[in-house]
């Protein structure tokens, strides 16, 4: 940890942002109890995500350190954190949050571009293979349809979706 | 009515003042006032021979108003009403200005238009004095009697006070026994000694030291002669007014005549009847026919109605050998006449069952901070042994969760503020009795404020109680051994536990004892948030309330721990008894009266009403009309704000006293700005300008004071008639929002402002001349700064164009 060792108005602003965000208004009020962190399933097995921690350093204004790294993608939203806050700080709303100023920044795992361009292009997140194609023939069920991309694109667009999906791409 | 004399006094504060403004002309202005018939200037009024001068014009000259210009009034008021009354003039017809603060110190830079601004304030004391008309003192009678609420140490220690000053005391309380929830803790922090001994009461002839402390059993407490006990009963009714409560007790049967039992144990021997006893948290059963504990009291057995057979077993009715069983009692009615009502009701353990992941209802070792307690005691279920109710073998590894159900905004979202240091006090005193315990404490933050406290949590870590700086998610039990797992995250090791754990003891928040909203609404007292008894003002008067002559204390305000309680305790005792003490209220009538005439049927008043002073009573003519009550009416004037239909005012503050005020102020300018009206609370606002003046803050003189009691008192249309007598904008100055002192004044004034802006708009003036400011008096910066905002803008905004006839 290096919080202090940036220039202070970026820090100080920076739980401002989260909290000015949907999803992120509750941030402010955590006082770090670690209810979270004792009821996350993914905490309990790696230690690269800790929602505690994640929240501290949004609150400490170390920007950086959250937005690039992969702790805020492995939250599995169960909102068993949430759940039993006893502050009722929206964890994994909050974490959204961050994902989305992430996201603007330019810092986006491969997989969630990946799932972003296929969403674009194909209207579903997963490829349909000729496995899935076999299997649901075998099972008597009627070949997939083409999705309805071009309204889906229409959407997508009016929500700013795609920008963010280009803005990934020039990043990369 | 005698002709109007008005005398007028001009401080110059020892030739201070005569630097900035000009006496010979504001002499010689006031000269032709009509109705004055004599001016005095001397360097100062309030004490010596300017009081002396005030004197001999009432008496000599028969002046029969007198207005006094003179420093610091709000200090000075007092003696100089006091010294009038004396004379035999009514001390409702002096009014009382400040040139010093209000006009020369903060218009020193300008003396031509600070003196000009006092002739205007001059002129609007004497017009005002003018109208004045002389108000009564009332008497109202009260009993020398008290009624506490709560037989816990709160209610006792108060009760202990109120008769050792001589008044007669009834003490309730709803149990069986007395001691509250402070017999149930057993020991206390910070002294670790038992929790239910009291400072004994002055009829204790074996009480040589006043350093005396005892238990109650032993205190005599009961033998007072002027304290009446009630146990076992509740209050059904409290009726009445302040020094006269009519009260209603229901007292329920004991069953076991108490002047004749003598605690020989047969009955509780013999009883067939047994169940989980509640008080021992179930630790261990009890019979139908029972006492809590040996050395509570009364010290006479109780018999549960709703387990005992009655006379279908009546075992204890034959072996008892003094007969002191009636099982036909019945519960009685006890009518009482109290002058004042102290509430003690205390405050008890949250449920902690709903906070289902901590299992409290289904693993049988899951305990409360309160069992705990009962463990330790000696006289308790398992006589001082730390045991796992599941097996009752002892408990060897403890681990304790802080904050169950408090500092949490899903149920309760203030801290507790006693359970660190319960938990510490347990921990330290299983520790020292047992110190192969294993025993972790899981926190948030500890809190150990208040003396010799943090040496509990030092002595805590030096006997090796460990702690975990998380709180845990779940407590869960392994399905094979049946042991318990409590899972938290230590935040300070980013490391997770699994504690093992024999017992798990939860610090449950404290809430407002069972029963407090009823009683609530029986008193007529407001709760806070948290659903405590609110008092009137938590800093200065932590143990009134809003009626008069109704007390709080202890637990019932908020949780408590013992020293704290005691205190509250004394503190609510003195202010019954300064209440009581003088058999009588004596009140001047500057309240609201109401011309029935004009009032009907609407019910916006007794809503409004921040005091309950207000009832509807129907006339001959069978309509409503507002009654108010002299002894309750506090005179803020919220209800004049309020009618519809003008149809109340205050005796202290006619609308036309306040319209002749007006007039005057806006009647001379003798500055280049456009002049502004401030409508200021006679608390906060009035003394904002104080501060304002006192610091010798700048402001223009163009801007004039008028103080009203409460600005609750406006009405919209006096706020456009300021306009209409000439002012070019218009300030309303009231206290903070949570801070008036009338409760609502503030907030009403803020929505009236709102609204005559609307009307003002309507009416083609911009609503910008009119604004609400809300100040502490210490903000004498943010009046001067809001006058000057407020002359700048109307300068902007030009003259203000009046259509004829609006």
């Amino acid at each position: 940890m290096e919080y202090g060792k940036e220039e202070k108005t970026t820090n100080l602003a920076f739980s401002k942002v989260v909290t000015s965000r949907l999803g992120g208004e509750t941030i402010s009020l955590c006082y770090q109890c670690g209810t979270c962190a004792s009821s996350c399933p993914v905490a309990k097995i790696t230690e690269r995500f800790n929602p505690r921690e994640v929240i501290k350093l949004s609150l400490l204004g170390e920007k950086n350190e959250v937005i690039s790294g992969d702790a805020i993608w492995l939250c599995c939203s169960c909102y068993n954190c949430q759940e039993r806050c006893p502050q009722k700080v929206e964890i994994a709303d909050v974490i959204y949050a961050l994902r989305n100023i992430a996201l603007e920044e330019g810092y986006i795992p491969n997989i969630y571009s990946e799932f972003a361009s296929a969403l674009l292009n194909d209207g579903r997140i997963v490829k349909v293979s000729k496995f899935v194609e076999n299997k649901r023939s075998v099972l008597g069920l009627p070949p997939l349809q083409p999705t309805g991309v071009d309204a889906l694109r229409k959407i997508l667009s009016a929500t700013g979706f795609d920008k963010l999906q280009q803005k990934e791409e020039e990043s990369e | 009515m005698d002709e109007v004399k008005v005398g007028v006094f001009l401080s110059d504060c020892g030739n201070q003042l005569s630097k900035i403004l000009d006496f010979n002309a504001l002499t010689a202005y006031v000269k032709n006032v009509s109705g004055v018939v004599l001016i005095e200037r001397n360097s100062e009024f309030w004490r010596g021979d300017g009081l002396q001068t005030i004197v001999d014009a009432v008496k000599g000259r028969k002046i029969n108003r007198v207005v006094v210009a003179e420093s610091l009034p709000k200090l000075s008021e007092v003696n100089i009403v006091q010294t009038v009354e004396k004379t035999g003039l009514n001390p409702y017809l002096v009014e009382v200005i400040d040139l010093k603060d209000h006009c020369a110190w903060p218009h020193r830079e300008t003396p031509q238009e600070a003196t000009e601004k006092a002739k205007a304030m001059l002129l609007a004391a004497i017009e005002r004095a003018k109208l004045l008309e002389p108000i009564e003192k009332l008497e109202f009678p009260v009993l020398k009697s008290a009624l506490v609420i709560g037989g816990g140490i709160a209610g006792m220690q108060t009760a202990v006070d109120l008769t050792d000053l001589g008044f007669e005391v009834n003490l309730v309380e709803k149990a069986p026994f007395l001691g509250g929830l402070a017999a149930r803790a057993g020991r206390f922090f910070p002294t670790d000694d038992c929790a239910i001994c009291i400072q004994p009461p002055a009829s204790d002839v074996k009480t040589i030291t006043h350093t005396s402390r005892k238990c109650v059993y032993r205190s005599g407490f009961s033998e007072i002669p002027n304290l009446n006990i009630l146990t076992n009963s509740k209050i059904v009714s409290v009726e009445g007014v302040p020094g006269n409560y009519k009260v209603t007790i229901e007292k329920k049967p004991r069953y076991v005549n108490e002047l004749k039992c003598v605690r020989c144990d047969l009955c509780t021997t013999i009883c067939p009847v047994e169940v989980p006893d509640e008080y021992n948290a179930k630790l261990k059963n009890r019979k139908a026919i029972y006492m809590n504990i040996p050395n509570v009291h009364p010290p006479v057995y109780v018999i549960d109605d709703s387990v005992c057979k009655f006379n279908d077993c009546a075992k204890c009715v034959d072996v008892c050998p003094t007969d002191a069983i009636e099982l036909n009692q019945k519960s009685e009615q006890i009518n009482l006449n109290v002058g004042s009502i102290i509430v003690a009701t205390g405050f008890q353990e949250y449920d902690s069952s709903i906070i289902k992941e901590y299992h409290y209802d289904d693993y049988p070792n899951v305990i409360t901070n309160l069992a705990l307690a009962r463990m330790i005691d000696g006289f308790g279920p398992t006589g001082g042994v730390i045991i796992r109710p599941s097996d009752r073998k002892t408990a060897k590894k403890i681990v304790m969760i802080q904050c169950v159900g408090s500092r949490d905004r899903r149920y309760n979202p203030y801290c507790s503020s006693i359970c660190c240091m319960i938990s510490l006090k347990h921990a330290s005193l299983i520790k020292s009795a047992y110190p192969d315990t294993d025993i972790t404490i899981c926190y948030i933050d500890i809190r150990t404020t208040g003396r010799e406290h943090e040496h509990y949590y030092e002595r805590a870590r030096e006997m090796g109680i460990k702690f975990v700086k998380g709180r845990p998610t779940e407590i869960l039990r392994d399905p094979e051994t049946g042991r318990l797992i409590v899972d938290v995250e230590d935040a300070l090791l980013k490391k997770f536990l699994e504690l093992d754990a024999d017992l798990v003891v939860l610090a449950p928040a404290m809430v407002p004892a069972e029963g407090t909203k009823e009683l609530a609404e029986i008193l007529g007292l407001e709760l806070d948030e948290d659903r405590f008894f609110k008092e009137y003002n938590s800093k200065l008067r932590p143990t009134e309330t809003k009626l008069r002559g109704i007390y709080l204390c202890g637990g019932a305000t908020f949780p408590k721990d013992a020293p704290t309680t005691s205190l509250h305790a004394h503190s609510a005792a003195v202010k019954a008894a300064k209440f009581l003490s003088t058999g009588k209220i004596v009140k001047d009538q500057r309240t609201a009266i109401v011309n029935e005439e004009y009032c009907g049927d609407c019910e916006f008043c007794p809503v409004t009403c921040p005091y309950g002073a207000i009832s509807l009573v129907s006339t001959t003519e069978e309509h409503l009309v507002a009654r108010i009550s002299d002894l309750l009416c506090e005179g803020c004037g919220v209800c004049v704000g309020t009618c519809p239909l003008n149809a109340i005012e205050l005796r202290h503050s006619r609308p036309n006293q306040m319209l002749a005020q007006m007039k005057a102020l806006m009647s001379i300018n003798g500055t280049s700005k456009p002049l502004v009206l401030a409508i200021c609370c006679s608390e906060c606002g009035h003394t904002a300008v104080d501060s304002a003046g006192m610091a010798r803050m700048q402001y223009p003189a163009n801007v004039r004071v008028m103080k009203v009691p409460c600005t609750g008192i406006l009405q919209v249309h006096q706020v456009l008639e300021a306009f209409k007598v000439g002012a070019q904008g218009v300030m309303v100055v009231g206290c903070k929002s949570d801070g008036c002192h009338y409760e609502v004044g503030s907030q009403k004034a803020e929505k009236k402002v709102e609204l005559a802006k609307m009307l003002l708009k309507e009416y083609g003036i911009e609503p910008e001349r009119l604004e609400m400011f809300k100040m502490v008096f210490i903000e004498g910066n943010k009046f001067a700064e809001a006058a000057q905002m407020i002359t700048e803008r109307l300068e902007k905004l030009g003259p203000l164009q009046l259509m004829r006839g609006s």
